[in-house]
Parts: C-alpha cells; sequence; structure tokens
C-alpha cells in the first residue's frame, strides 16, 4: 500500500491515552461524585485536548452534564453533592482550597440548553462580564462587542441594533448572543451544555458551523443528547453510561469503529 | 460545479470535506487513465519498462480506493448526508470500484506486454491498439462528465459502449481466423484475446460510471433497464 496524503482537513489525531500536560486542556482524575447516597459519576478518568471539542454523549441520567459541570464546578452549588478525585486544570486542582471560584468560571466559561440572555440590551448583555470585572473604557467595551458578536457569528445580524432588548431576538440568535457573551471574557475553555437543543434546525446547523470556528480559540467542550450532532462537530467523543467512562476515542474512530459493544450499540439505536 | 450546489452547506467543514473527495475521485481517474494510456502504450511498442511500471503503480490505484471508501464512511457516519448529498457518496464509492478494476485491466494488459509471445504478434496489436484507443477516450469523457456533472454528456458515453463491444466482437473474429489458419500460433493468439477481453471490460466499467452520473443528478437508477426505456428517461 502506498500512502497518500490525508483526505481531511481535520488536525492530526491526538493520542488521547498519553497527551502531554502542555496540550491537555482537563485532566480529569479517578472522579466520583455522588449526589446524597446516589453515586453519579464512578471512577472517571480523561484528558481533555485543548483547542478541540469533546463531545460526551450517552443516554439520560448517564452523568454527562454532571461531568460537564463539575468542571467549572457548578456542582457546589447542589447541597449533598460530594466529590472525590481530582480535575486539573493546566496542572491545578481546581478542588483546591486555594481556588477562587469566580475565577475559575472566568477561564471556564458555559453556555446552557435554555437562551438566557439578561433583560438588558444586545449590547449590554455582551460586556457584562467585562463590567463585572470593572472595565469602563468606553472603546474598548465597544471593541469586546464587536469581536465577541463577529465570534458568535451574530454581528452582521445585530450590528445595527446593539441597544434593542435581547429579548427580543429569535431564540438561535439568543444562544449565539449568550456565545458571545462568554467569550466576551475570553475563556480559556466553552462549556457548552446541549447548546442546541431548544433550537431549530437551521439554528442549530449555525450554532455547530460556530463552534468548528470556536475552536481555533477555545477548548470547547460539549454536551449533547444528539449523537449525529456530536459526530458533526466534535474532534473527540465520550460516551458515557450509568456514570461510567465507557469508550473515549477521537470521533471518526468512534463512529466508525467502535472499541466496546455497549458504545456500537448507542450509537446505532439499539438502547438508551 | 454549479450544478453539484457543493458550497451551498451552512457546514462549511462539510462543503470542504465533499470538495475534497470529488478532487480525489478525479485524480484517481487521471492516475487510471494514465495507467491505461501507458499499458496500451507498452504493448503497442512492446516496452518493457513501461510495463513493469504500470504494474507497480497499480498500487498506488489500489490506495485511492481505500482511502476514498474511507472517506465515504466516514462522511455517512458523521455528516448523515441526505438527498444530493447521499447519492454523491453512494455514486463516488461505486465509481472508485470501478475504476479500481479498470487499473486492474490496465495492470494486466501491462502483464500481456511482458509476455514473450506477445513479440510474435505484431500485426494482431494494432487492431488492439485501436480497441484500447477507443477504450481511453470513452475513459477520458466518462470522467469529464463526473468533473462536470453533466447528464447530456453522461447518456452519451453510455450509449458508446456499443460501439467497443462491436469492435471486440470483429477483432475475436479475426483472431480467430488466425487460429484456424495457424493452430501453432494459438497460444500467442490467446494473449491477444485475453487483452481485447479486458479492454472490452473497461468498456462496461466505463458505462457503469456513466449509470452512476446519471444516477447522482437525476436520482434515476439506469442500471439494466433496455434501451428505449433509457431514451424516455433522457427526454
Amino acid at each position: 500500500m502506498i500512502n497518500l496524503e490525508p483526505l481531511t482537513n481535520e488536525q492530526p489525531r491526538v493520542d488521547l491515552a498519553n497527551l502531554s500536560d502542555a496540550d491537555t486542556a482537563f485532566a480529569i482524575e479517578n472522579l466520583d461524585l455522588y449526589y446524597g447516597d446516589k453515586k453519579a459519576l464512578s471512577d472517571v478518568s480523561m484528558r481533555i485536548p485543548k483547542g478541540q471539542v469533546t463531545a460526551f454523549i450517552g443516554p439520560s441520567g448517564c452523568g454527562k452534564s454532571t461531568l460537564l459541570r463539575s468542571l467549572n464546578r457548578m456542582n457546589d452549588l447542589i447541597d449533598n453533592c460530594r466529590i472525590e478525585g481530582n480535575i486539573l486544570l493546566e496542572q491545578q486542582n481546581i478542588f483546591d482550597r486555594h481556588v477562587d471560584v469566580a475565577t475559575l468560571r472566568r477561564k471556564v466559561g458555559m453556555v446552557f440548553q435554555r437562551p438566557n440572555p439578561f433583560p438588558k440590551s444586545i449590547y449590554e448583555n455582551v460586556v457584562y462580564g467585562l463590567r463585572l470585572q470593572g472595565v469602563k473604557d468606553r472603546r474598548r467595551l465597544d471593541q469586546a462587542v464587536e469581536e465577541s458578536l463577529r465570534g458568535a457569528a451574530l454581528w452582521d445580524e445585530v450590528k445595527d441594533r446593539l441597544h434593542d432588548n435581547a429579548l427580543g431576538l429569535s431564540g438561535g440568535q439568543q444562544q449565539r448572543l449568550v456565545i458571545a457573551r462568554a467569550i466576551a471574557i475570553e475563556p480559556e475553555v466553552l462549556l457548552l451544555d446541549e447548546p442546541t437543543s431548544a433550537l431549530d434546525p437551521i439554528s442549530t446547523l449555525v450554532i455547530e458551523e460556530l463552534i468548528t470556528e470556536l475552536k481555533q480559540k477555545f477548548t470547547v467542550v460539549i454536551v449533547t443528547h444528539n449523537m449525529q450532532q456530536a459526530a458533526r462537530v466534535s474532534d473527540n467523543t465520550a460516551f458515557m453510561y450509568m456514570g461510567e467512562l465507557i469508550e473515549y476515542n477521537d470521533t471518526n474512530t468512534l463512529f466508525t469503529t467502535p472499541s466496546k459493544k455497549q458504545t456500537e450499540d448507542y450509537i446505532t439505536g439499539r438502547y438508551g | 460545479m454549479d450544478n453539484l450546489n457543493l458550497r451551498r452547506h451552512i457546514s462549511g467543514q462539510f462543503n470542504s470535506e465533499l470538495d475534497n473527495i470529488r478532487n480525489r475521485v478525479l485524480m484517481m481517474g487521471g492516475l487510471v487513465e494514465k495507467q491505461l494510456t501507458d499499458a496500451i502504450e507498452a504493448i503497442s511498442t512492446l516496452n518493457q519498462s513501461l510495463a513493469e511500471q504500470v504494474i507497480n503503480n497499480d498500487r498506488k490505484v489500489n490506495s485511492y480506493e481505500v482511502l476514498i471508501d474511507e472517506e465515504c464512511t466516514r462522511i455517512i457516519a458523521k455528516r448523515q448526508p441526505a438527498a444530493g448529498d447521499l447519492r454523491l457518496i453512494f455514486a463516488i464509492s461505486k465509481t472508485v470500484a470501478d475504476l479500481e478494476r479498470i487499473g486492474d485491466s490496465a495492470k494486466q494488459l501491462a502483464n500481456v506486454a511482458l509476455e514473450k509471445n506477445a513479440s510474435k504478434q505484431g500485426h494482431l496489436l494494432v487492431s488492439l491498439e485501436n480497441l484500447g484507443r477507443h477504450c481511453i477516450a470513452l475513459l477520458h469523457d466518462v470522467l469529464d462528465c463526473f468533473a462536470r456533472m453533466d447528464l447530456d454528456c453522461a447518456f452519451e458515453v453510455h450509449g458508446k459502449d456499443v460501439l467497443i463491444d462491436a469492435q471486440y466482437e470483429s477483432l475475436m473474429r479475426e483472431l480467430m481466423t488466425y487460429m484456424m489458419e495457424d493452430p501453432r500460433a494459438i497460444p500467442s493468439v490467446m494473449e491477444v484475446m485475453w487483452a481485447a477481453r479486458s479492454l472490452e471490460r473497461v468498456g462496461d466499467r466505463v458505462q457503469n460510471i456513466a449509470e452512476y452520473v446519471i444516477y447522482f443528478i437525476k436520482g434515476k437508477d439506469i442500471r439494466h433497464l433496455d434501451t428505449e426505456q433509457i431514451a424516455e428517461l433522457r427526454d
């Protein structure tokens, strides 16, 4: 066989099992998570590579959202939640006592299932995080608004009505606005929790296209119920079931030749 | 290019994947065309080193087939193509299978050129060369149809296979006469016969590719239809 150069313009495949620290955004080590007595995550270990899109898929209740929420400590808000194991963000344990949660969340932005813009103008929505950080310079704010809205592929649609109320936008536009708000503070990682499940198919495709753009600048971790979406947007996919990480591999391999029977059954629609 | 609408997906990534895979098919087609041309050249000039080169290059054709098929699988798994996109992927996957077989025919022809007996049959090789040139022209045309996704062109190529068949028939009759005249010539005439047979198969495969192009554009499967039914579809 003669080697021809690869067909796709995707990045070269990374070796997820032996990812170097420099290439790792998150290193999750033996993570166990309990809600009261119920074990929601059991012994999850994985490395999420920098500058790529990683998707978590699995049936309802498999722990994928819980795992995603652990990455910026959203589970802290839940009373009886207990976590064992480590999550390292750039070799720093995010559960360490010295870690300030607000700082962590500035580095790790999050977008939820339903678009949740503030009942303010489009402009104010985008600069909200910057104002919290005390930025007052008008020029800097204007610049951030344009850059973030362009980054979220929304600029052309709203540039003439930046001071209109954000709630007047369509669902798909609102979701892109929320993404713009998240990237305005220049996080390192973006967590997307089913970002398109409340959107129509076309808005969904626009957001998916946006996600592939976003990975040029950020590491993206996405939870999705829609496994075709995971196949389309992600570089790596983790399949979870009953709180365990069953299979974690690059997306092409996982969707064409999964190594575990359970994964195959799930992605071919045989259970879940 | 226009009738393909390749650039009109919302997903730019998908656009470029389809673009890439199509380009690869055309590159493979170009290589196969060159292989066939070289094989005919090697036979008519009894050029041994050229024949060996054709035999070596066949591995490259094979790699193209594997690579393009892998990419088709990947696109189906990742993009769930529908309608025209789905037909395109199917047409591509089937086209590369036929191109690979044409590549095999070229290799077989090159093997004939290496046979010692072949040199004794100079006068027969001329008719073979003619048949070969026809096949190359037809292959060239069908690749052209594929590149432009041109329906008329595809129908035209599809209809031309009968000419190859007719030429093959007459060559067969000629070869049989030689065998009857001089039974000692049978082994070397047989060599030419095998070569002619693979060229005739090339014509069939070119016809198949034209069918896939028509399938992609019209969404109609015209395999195994008779001439009248095909003519009806064309209008």
